[in-house]
Parts: structure tokens; sequence; C-alpha cells
């Protein structure tokens, strides 16, 4: 067929990204309705104070915002990466100051605005993103120096410490491969990457082994009580074994019961997801979260993918999954049809950043991974998350707005 | 497609990445394939272990009615109160959490308290002193959950007009324990409360009429040995689930007909499952499998028989006799009466404890069939028809020797012992040795005859043998094989055995079986006191299983002659003026009879008391009723004097309840020949 170029309108976005988008949003207020609304105190409020209307305004806000952000060139937006990284930096260290950063479950991850419970961390990534491909944008051969290669480094591991300090491992431990990838995509030496990934693995290992094996004393890495006990659930390792060699029964069995308890949230999360099964139960039949045996806390927000698993099945996964997949080819894409080195750079970032947010937090539904306080991509609920996510998803299609060729 | 697009690309770090990514995706799907697919049945049944408590539902027990179906055991409805948590749990919510205010309150009145006695803040680890622990946040919870059900219970109390109150550990118990399942609050209501419930209870506040079935036995103590009793017991049998996570209160037959026919009774329990949450509340109910109600059992008892001997026992004995009663169809076999005092209630729980224990009264045996009494003089009968089959000549006149310790009273020497007998000395022949009953008659023909005749007759009407019954309470009596006779046997165990004394022993149930058998001419019958089981709901289309009647055990193969002839001297016993049992008989109905006295001596050879028999049929010329009346007692007295006027109550019965239902008898007396 022969068309002419000249009279076909321009496509300016991406279209099949957007529409997956889309889908994930239409799924994502669809289930944080059904995880929220088993709560009976839930239903008891006016429509418009109900969760699943909140996670709508979050959406069309970071929507807004994504696409204020398609106004104005991404080169322009680099130019200022550096203030945003910074200002998240200062964000992240008011975070930990009592009285300014507020706590929850035992963190400190939030500020609290008022109507807004702001989790910096969220803002961090995407700072952290925009800054690092910024300075990975210069020539290749600059990035052969070890300074530059220490620069990058130091780059990353402010924020990652920052957070691991808040703590939040899971949103600390996405920026050390989404930084990787992006020294990798820029085109720093291989050998320095193997050097530093051999590091890492090692500093990794270590670290488990330690978790893992080495009774309480002074050898042991101050950790909070919570992370080495995720730890050791994941790893299925008796908390026993910890225990000091003239435990009495009594505390050897509070120990088990306290395991028993820690494990309850992934056991939960697997019985949900197993008892799927292959069709589900359909939407608003799942019982694990309605009778409450998952809990109420968590699961529109971290576990939201055990309520999708059990209503819809496997059929929901591979769905979710797939939907996922086109939004990261897609970026995949965009980075392939970038401009320049900068963009390609942001869309490799965000991409992987997504990714590894989709494996934590899905994987963790199944005990592929340690429980961390990952959110799901636009399906969990929580405004920071959303917000972050659609932003990041701005900057993509901003990319591609601003591609070669056009 | 767009995956494999960008792996194509010759773009080396974006198509690694690509990979990676494609990798993960795959991982992440295997993973689910895994769990949700190839695991997802042991999740399945993980979530259903923890969302689901199965409950065991009994069946509706089994009626158990007379021969003209009226009802002797029935399940009646027995309302009571429950409590239903679930529906408190916001109530429970707000009490509790106003008591956490309060100590929350208290708490930071104590630190203020502290700091201005130390007049400074309190640092970290001073506050940490003051938090709650969880077990005191457990306590809060109990405590204000208490509080909430303790008034709902006491304002219930005020609605029934009955003080009611909370037992504390009771219900927190429950509430570990049993909360997928209502608390059970005032069990078996009357009319009234259940009136006055009705009318003020305003409804939605937990608090909930249920129905359980209990066990009921309209004619009170009616009947009970044979009818046995239920007790409390929830396990499964056999073929049902063995494993619940709660128990709704089923019965269990422990003796008697309930027991005996258990399995028919109570049917098959079924099963419901409650769905909980995660803290164990009740969500929904549904039932996985309806339970199947028991059978009826229908008894050959006859309510009218049954009532008329227990009244005629308790008229001329009083309730605390020790006695038996037994009304048998000579044809069929049939247990018409089955009477054993003194009287136990069938609601267990309704008899005093002290008199289920009492050592003398025992009201738990039952004496028509479990105890072992000798026969005394009831057993001459079967020493005539031994003696006449072998040649006796009823008139032949037999001379009782006078004692001469008592000369107005006759005896025999057996060898060197001397045996004392009641009669005067004089002429003796067959007729006049049954109605005075002589002992010296008997066993002066007894020895004629030969133990090994009698025995073997014996043996026909199975003396000493079960009959299989189905009430649990059975003895097989006592009577010497013919191997116990060929060794260490002398004349003297001989002759005690002809006037039944020594070693004989039977139940009022096995006596009659040996009259049905003399007075159906020869047929020694199995007892039937179950006629049939049948559906509870007829519309069921089940056939009942019907246990068929007059089921030959034995035939005795005697002369019709010499029936005859002890017929005639049976009568003449009821109806002589010498007789002793002339207290029987009825107008229009002519009873052959038997009376009995054995000596019951302890273990020293001293007297302690008497076993009284009256043993007859009637009528006369077709007999089909048998009578047989025991007592036990310590006052002297005879069979004639202490149990033939029982039996004339018994008769006079019959005769009255024939009258009133001839169509029908006669109506089944021809569906007994059509079988």
């Amino acid at each position: 067929m022969i068309t002419n170029p000249l009279n076909e309108p321009q496509v300016k976005v991406d279209r099949l990204q957007l529409v997956a988008l889309g889908i994930l949003m239409i799924l994502g207020t669809l289930f944080v309705y059904s995880a929220t609304m088993a709560n009976a105190s839930e239903t008891l409020k006016p429509w418009y104070s109900q969760t699943w209307f909140h996670q709508i305004i979050w959406y069309l806000l970071g929507l807004s915002a994504g696409a204020a952000l398609c106004l104005v060139e991404y080169h322009a937006l680099a130019r200022w990466s550096f203030v945003v990284y910074w200002a998240t930096i200062f964000c992240l260290v008011a975070v930990l100051i009592p009285h300014v950063g507020s706590m929850r479950f035992g963190a400190r991850r939030w500020i609290d605005l008022g109507f807004f419970q702001f989790q910096p961390s969220e803002f961090a990534k995407l700072a952290f993103i925009l800054a690092m491909a910024n300075f990975l944008s210069r020539p290749t051969d600059e990035l052969r120096q070890p300074a530059n290669f220490w620069k990058g480094i130091g780059l990353m591991l402010l924020p990652f410490l920052l957070i691991l300090k808040e703590p939040d491992l899971g949103s600390a431990l996405v920026l050390l491969p989404t930084g990787l990838v992006m020294m990798f995509v820029a085109g720093t030496p291989g050998a320095y990457l193997l050097k530093l990934v051999g590091g890492v693995g090692l500093l990794a290992a270590l670290f488990l082994v330690d978790v893992l094996f080495v009774p309480p004393g002074r050898w042991q890495i101050s950790m909070q009580p919570y992370q080495r006990d995720r730890l050791l659930v994941f790893f299925g390792r008796d908390y026993t074994h910890f225990a000091s060699p003239n435990a009495t029964p009594a505390e050897l069995q509070r120990l088990r019961q306290r395991q028993l308890d820690d494990e309850y949230n992934v056991r939960q999360a697997l019985i949900s997801v197993g008892s799927g099964g292959l069709a589900g139960k359909g939407w608003r039949q799942g019982t694990q979260n309605a009778l409450g045996y998952l809990p109420r806390a968590v699961a529109h927000n971290d576990f939201i993918f055990s309520v999708i698993a059990e209503e819809e099945g496997f059929v929901g996964s591979v769905m979710v999954i797939t939907l996922y997949a086109v939004v990261l080819f897609t970026g995949l894409r965009i980075a392939g049809q970038a401009r320049d080195r900068l963009g390609r750079l942001v869309a490799a970032g965000v991409v992987t950043l997504l990714f590894c947010h989709v494996f934590i937090n899905i994987g963790m539904n199944i005990r592929l991974m340690p429980v961390t306080g990952v959110p799901l991509p636009l399906l969990s609920y929580g405004g920071s998350s959303v917000l972050g996510s659609l932003i990041a998803m701005g900057l993509m299609q901003n990319i591609y707005i601003h591609r070669k060729g056009y | 497609m767009l995956i494999f697009d960008e792996l194509k690309k010759n773009d080396p770090q974006l198509r690694f990445l690509a990979m990676v990514l494609a990798g993960g995706l795959l991982l992440l799907l295997a993973g689910l394939w895994w769990v949700q697919v190839v695991m997802a049945s042991k999740y399945e049944s993980h979530l259903e272990t923890q969302s689901y408590r199965t409950v065991r539902i009994p069946a509706a027990r089994g009626k158990i009615l007379d021969r003209n179906g009226r009802v002797l055991a029935q399940n009646r409805p027995r309302y009571s109160l429950s409590l239903y948590l679930d529906d408190l749990r916001l109530p429970f919510y707000l009490a509790y959490s106003n008591a956490l205010k309060s100590a929350r309150a208290e708490q930071r009145r104590q630190i203020a308290d502290r700091e201005k006695r130390l007049d400074r803040s309190l640092t970290k680890a001073e506050l940490r002193q003051f938090a709650l622990a969880p077990d005191q946040l457990k306590q809060l919870h109990d405590q204000s959950r208490f509080q909430v059900a303790d008034r709902m219970v006491k304002a219930v109390g005020q609605w029934l007009g009955q003080p009611l109150s909370l037992n504390e550990t009771q219900f927190n118990r429950h509430y570990e324990t049993r909360l997928a399942l209502p608390y059970p609050l005032v069990s078996d209501l009357n009319e009234a409360q259940i009136a006055r419930f009705e009318e003020q209870y305003p409804g939605g506040l937990g608090v909930e009429l249920d129905l359980q079935p209990a066990r009921s036995y309209p004619y009170g103590t009616t009947a009970a040995h044979l009818l046995g009793y239920v007790l409390r017991d929830d396990s499964s049998k056999e073929g049902e689930d063995a494993y619940f996570n709660y128990y709704l209160p089923d019965y269990r037959g422990q003796v008697g007909v309930e027991a005996g026919f258990d399995a028919e009774l109570r049917g098959r329990a079924g099963a419901a499952a409650v769905l909980v949450n995660n803290l164990g509340y009740r969500q929904t109910e549904n039932v996985w499998s309806p339970p199947e109600p028991g059978h009826d059992v229908v008894l050959t008892i006859d309510l009218d028989i049954q009532q008329a001997a227990e009244n005629a026992l308790a008229a001329h004995q009083g309730p605390n006799a020790r006695a038996a009663v037994i009304v048998m169809d000579v044809h069929t076999g049939d247990v018409l009466a089955l009477v054993s005092s003194p009287e136990i209630n069938p609601d267990y729980s309704a008899n005093d404890p002290a008199r289920l224990a009492d050592p003398k009264l025992r009201p738990q045996i039952n004496r028509a069939t479990y105890e072992n009494y000798m026969p005394g003089s009831i057993f001459k009968p079967i020493v005539a028809l031994a003696a006449l089959e072998n040649g006796l000549n009823p008139d032949e006149i037999y001379q009782v020797q006078p004692d001469p310790a008592e000369p107005w009273h006759g005896c025999i020497y057996v060898g060197a012992r001397k045996i004392k007998d009641t009669v005067p000395p004089g002429s003796y022949n067959l007729k006049r040795a049954i109605v005075q009953s002589s002992n010296a008659y008997f066993i002066f023909n007894g020895l004629r005859t030969g133990i090994e005749k009698i025995v073997r007759l014996g043996e026909k009407f199975h003396l000493g043998q079960r009959m299989n019954l189905p009430t649990r309470q059975e003895s097989p009596g006592i009577f010497p094989t013919e191997k116990r006779i060929r060794s260490d046997w002398r004349d003297g165990d001989s002759a005690n055995i002809f006037f039944g004394q020594g070693e004989v022993a039977v139940t009022p149930m096995q006596v009659a079986v040996v009259y049905s058998a003399i007075a159906n001419g020869g047929k020694v019958l199995w007892p039937r006191l179950v006629e049939r089981i049948e559906p509870q709901d007829p519309t069921t289309g089940e056939l009942p299983t019907i246990f068929p009647s007059g089921v030959v055990r034995d035939t005795l193969g005697l002369r019709p002659r010499s029936y005859k002839i002890l017929y005639e001297a049976m009568l003449a016993e009821t109806e002589d003026p010498e007789g002793t049992g002339h207290a029987a008989p009825v107008p229009g109905l002519r009873v052959c009879g038997k009376t009995g006295t054995a000596q019951v001596k302890d273990e020293h050879g001293q007297l302690t008391r008497w076993n009284y028999w009256f043993a007859s049929f009637a009528p006369y010329e077709n007999p089909r009723y048998v009578v047989v009346v025991m007592v036990e007692s310590e006052n002297r007295g005879s069979g004639g004097i202490v149990c033939a006027p029982i039996a004339h109550d018994i008769y006079e019965a019959i005769v009255k309840s024939e009258r009133a239902d001839v169509p029908a008898l006669a109506e089944q007396r021809r569906g007994v020949t059509a079988n």
C-alpha cells in the first residue's frame, strides 16, 4: 500500500505505551476499590473520601504532571536536574529529622504536608535518574576516567544511603541496578562495571552470610530487627537458630511464634495468589482480602498484586505482566529511538527503575523476593508512587516526542 | 512483536537490557504459573483450613413407637438463647477503644505526675515504663469485651424476667476456642420465656433464639428399661467425617433399644462450614452435607398392656418393688409388655443418683432380662412334660410320706438326705401335685424319668442360653449341660433342679419363652421386641425393615396329649379351690398358671429372700398370651399371694384392650397367619 508520508499526521506520543498505562490505571482503580471496599468502615465513608476515588485523583494529578513535563523539552529539564537532585537530597535528610519526617510502621519515610503524606524517596529516584543521565551523557572518553566513574558511584550512593537510613531497603536497593544499568548503557567500560558488580555482589553475600548465620553478638551488622527478620523469613532460616544456647523452651516457643507472625504476610499473600488458580474467583470475590487474612493495611498498596491474582487468577497475572511488558519494551524502543545519549539514558533508567519495582513487588507476592515496601507502579495505592510513576512516564513520552527524525 | 524487535536491534547495550527484562518477566511468569496453576490446590486447601470451620450437625434422632404407633420416645424442640458474637463486633470495638482511651489518659496523668514531682521532663527510657504492655492490652480487650457481653446478658435476663449473669472465664474460653459458634446463654426456655423474649427483644443485638432437638419420653418412665436412655455423645460413627472443628450436641443410646438400634435411630450427621475472618468471627455459614434423619423404631410393645402391667406392679408391690413382668404373644413371640421395677427415668439426668446407686434397688438393671432367678416351682411343668413323654401315668398316685419332724408336712428322702415338702402327706396324682406344688412328687417322678431327659428338654427350651436381645442387657441364665450331669453329679443335685432350685436360674424373659412354647404346642420362639424400622418421613419411599415374627428357634416335638394333661393341671392351679393361683383369672378368661417360690440363700447358706413367681398363659381354650410375674421379696409369702393378683390385673387389661380393638386384632392375626 502506498501512503503519502506528508499527509500522514505526525505521531507525537507513543500510543501503545499510553494505552497500556491507561489499562493499568483502570485496573488500579478497580482493584484498589476491591481491596478497600471489603472493609466495612471504608464503605461508610462518602464516595469522595474513599480510597479508590483518591487513587483516581492521584492518577489525574500524575497525568497532568506528566503531560506538563512533556511541554518542556527534556534537555531543559536536564539542565535543572542537579537542582532537583539536591532538593530531593535535602528532603531525604529532612525526613530523617524527628518532627519533620513522620513515623509509620517504624520507619521515617514521609513528610506530612497535611493533605498529603509526601514520600521523598519516590521522587528521589526520578531526580537521581535525571541527574545520573545528565552526568553520564558526557562523551564516552570521559567515562573511562576513574574519577568520573567514582563520581557516578557517589551520585548513586548518596540517595541510596539516605533512603537506607529511613529505613526503606527496597527503595534504596532499586537505585543500585538503575544506576548500574545507566552506567552500562552510557558505555562505562565493562571492566569497571564488572568490578563494581563483583564488589557489590561480594558485599551482598557477606551481608547475607552475616544476617543468616552469625549468632547475635558484636559481629552482627546493625540493622532494623524487622529487616533482619524479613530476610530470615525469606531464606527460611529458623529464628530459634539465633536463640542463646541456654534458652528455655518457652523462649524458643516465643521465637517460633514470632517467626510465624512474621511469615504471616508472605504466607497470606501466597495463599491469595495460589488460591486464585487459573481463572480466579472474580472481581470482589476474593476471600483472603475480604476476610482480612491479607492484612488490610497492605492489601491495597504493597500487596495489591495478591488481590488481583486471587480475584483474576493466572489469567489476570499474565495480563498484568503483559501490560508491564508493553510499557517496558516501548520504553526500550523509546530509548533506542532517542535523539541523544541523554534521552537514551533517561529512558533506560526509567525502564530499569520500573522493572525493578515490578519484579520486586510481584516477586515478594510469590516469595521470589523478600518483603520490602516497594509499590507496584500504578496499581498500588499511594500518591507519591502514582505521581512518581506518571512523571517518569511523562519523561519517557517527552523523549519520544523529541526523538530522532522529528 | 515489540519484544523481539528490541531483542534483534543492533544496539548491544539496549539488547542486553531487553534480554534481562524479558528474562525477569519470564521468571515472574514461571513463578506465577508454579504458584497459581501447579500448586493451586495446595493453597486452596490452606485457604480452606484457615478460613472454614466445620461443624458437625447431628441428624434428627428417630422416634420409638409402640406397636400401635404411639410415641414412646421422640425429639422435642428445645429453645435456647445464644449470643452471636460476630454481631457484637462493633460494640466490642467501641468499648475497647473507649477503654484504651481512658487507659491512655491515665497513663498521661501518671507521666505528668511524675514529671511534676521530678520537675523535669522524663527521658525516653523512663517513659517506656508507662507504655502499655501487650498483655495489658489483651486484658483491656478481654475486659471491655466481657463488659459488653455481660451488659447484653443482663438485658436478656431482664427481658426473660430471670436474672442472668455471664461467667467470665467460660466466656473468654468460648471466645478463644469456639468464636465461630454462638455463645449459649440460656437453654431450654419455657413457653412463657419465649413469649417474653419475643415481645421485648428489640432485635439486632446479637441475641438469637436457637432451636435444638432434645430427647423426650412422653410417657415418662413407661417401658424405660426397654427404651434405655441416651447420653450426650458428639463423636462420629463409622462412615461419617471423623474430624470437625466444632460439634453440636448429639446423643448416643447407652442401653435398651436406644442403644441396640442406635445406628438406625441416630441417622447420619451432616456437616456445615462456617466461613470465618482472620479474627475467627463468623461470616457466613453453609451446609456442605445435610444430615440424614434417623429411622423410627416400632416396638412390639402394646402401650396399654405395658402401662397396665406397670400399674399393677406398683399397685400391689409399691414403687420400690424389685420385680419384673413379661407379657408375650405365644404365637409370634412378640413382647407385649416388658416391665422391670424399680423404674428408671429414661431422661437419665432426671434420676436421683443416690437411688441409681442403691445396691439393693439397682434400678438400672433390667430385671426382666438381665438377672438370673431361681425358678422354683414354675420349673415343674418342664419336669412334668418330660415325665409324661417318658411314660408317666398322670393318674398314678404317689404317696407323700410325712416328715418325721413336722408330721403335717410331707417329705422325701433322696439317698440319706431328707427334702422337705410344703404339701401335707397323702396321695398325689399329677394334677394335685401341680396344684399343690408337691416337691416330693416331682422329685420322685423326675428321678424316675432321669435327669438326662429333663436336661435335654431344657436345652430345647434353650435354657442357659442368650436370645440375642437388642437391649444390651441380657443374661443367659444357668442350666446344667448334658456334660455337666455326667460328672460329679448326684441325685440330690437332680432333686434340687426338679423343684426349681439348685443349679438352675432363668430370666423372666426365658420363662416367658418356655411358657409360650408350652402354650403354643411346642414352638420355642425367638422373642421379638422390635417389629420394624421405618423412615421418619414416609414420603421418601424407603421401605421399612420388618423383623419377622414367630421365628421358631426350636420345636419340642412332644405329644399333644402331654400338653393337654399339663393344661388341665395348670388350669386347676387357678380354678381349683385348692389351687394357689386362684387370684389370677378374670371373668371370661380362663388362665393356666403355675406359682413358684424360690428361696435365695447367701453364701453362708442363710435364707435372705424369696423369688416369687407366677407364670401363666391364657385363654385356656386357645392360648394367646403369656404373663410372667416375678417379685423379689424379703417378706414371707407365695407366688399365688404376691404375683397372681398382678397377673390378674394384667389379664384384665388384656381383655379390655382386646374388646376395644377386636377388629384390629383380628386383622392383625390374619396378617400373621398370612406370613
